[in-house]
């Protein structure tokens, strides 16, 4: 399991577990992302809160993700991610296809 | 682990456990051999991304293969290399025509485009030599960013050139040795 889960009302928290976001269960987030992007929900915050680096592999899936998420009107949103994380997003210009907040309760203002 | 003056060399099992040690190790040398002029923050997170995506290169393209990682510090730069003798390097480009190594002469030096996001072309330049030079071309951004139509294999290529003062790609056919060669120069120099 990398994500912890919680739904109110559609909108999904999916805090990511593990420090190291990485080739090694870049593929399970992959797969639960699709899963509950699949339940019909309408919007999923991811928290990278517990997340210290990340590499290429976990940024594709977050896109692979994001791809499956468009035609069926789910949004993703990013939060709570460290400054070398985000600056990783920023390198790769993955800010350009994120919304990112500063953690949840900001993400979650935007709904009102 | 063998160490000298300026250098030490790591080899790497190519398995994806292996990775976060193997980083730890290798940022605890540059930290150590940096000494009493630390390196900036910015730098050596440019420098960990490399590495980390060096060591997945590795587990993803040298199969069981041993890798070599090199380490250098000189009063300039920091220089990471990575050795395997795996599969050459293949790019498969926008256009999904392929360049593979060892070149043919005909077609070198070569400009071939990689891959775009809609803001940066990622491109890979050959000399006569045969050695890839990557670099990056800035395009005018595009309403929809290009990101999402390639997942990719080329986010770490990218990663890696965007981060790398020079990121290059060299192979020896006589031996069939892979290299990448990533550099970061010290904008002041460590005394």
């Amino acid at each position: 399991m990398i994500l912890k889960v919680e739904e109110i009302n559609r909108v999904v928290q999916a805090t990511i577990l593990p420090e190291e976001a990485s080739l090694s269960n870049a593929d399970a987030f992959k797969e639960e992302m699709i899963t509950i992007i699949g339940k019909g929900v309408r919007l999923v915050i991811v928290s990278f809160e517990n997340v210290n680096y990340i590499d290429s592999s976990f940024l594709g899936s977050l896109v692979v993700a994001l791809k499956y998420a468009m035609p069926r009107n789910v949004d993703i949103y990013l939060v709570s991610l460290k400054p070398d994380v985000k600056n990783l997003l920023t390198l790769i210009r993955m800010d350009k296809v994120f919304r990112i907040f500063n953690n949840y309760e900001e993400a979650q203002g935007t709904l009102n | 682990m063998r160490e000298d003056s300026d250098q030490i060399t790591i080899v790497f099992n190519s398995n994806r456990e292996g990775i976060p040690g193997t980083l730890n190790l290798c940022l605890d040398h540059i930290r150590q051999k940096a000494g009493t002029s630390p390196l900036d923050e910015d730098l050596l997170a440019k420098i960990k991304w490399v590495i980390m995506e060096l060591l997945t290169n590795a587990v993803k393209h040298s199969g069981e293969r041993e890798t070599v990682l090199k380490i250098g510090l000189t009063v300039d730069a920091v220089i990471l290399e990575k050795e395997d003798y795996g599969k050459p390097l293949v790019l498969v480009g926008q256009d999904r025509k392929k360049i593979m190594w060892p070149l043919e002469e005909m077609v070198r030096p070569l400009d071939f485009p990689i891959y775009h996001n809609g803001m940066d072309s990622l491109c890979v330049r050959t000399d006569e030599s045969g050695r890839a030079i990557f670099f990056i071309e800035e395009l005018a951004e595009l309403e929809m960013p290009a990101l999402l139509s390639d997942t990719s294999e080329h986010f770490g290529l990218l990663i890696m050139t965007k981060a790398s003062d020079e990121f290059a790609y060299e192979h020896e056919p006589e031996s069939g040795l892979n290299r990448f060669i990533s550099t970061f120069y010290f904008t002041q120099p460590i005394p």
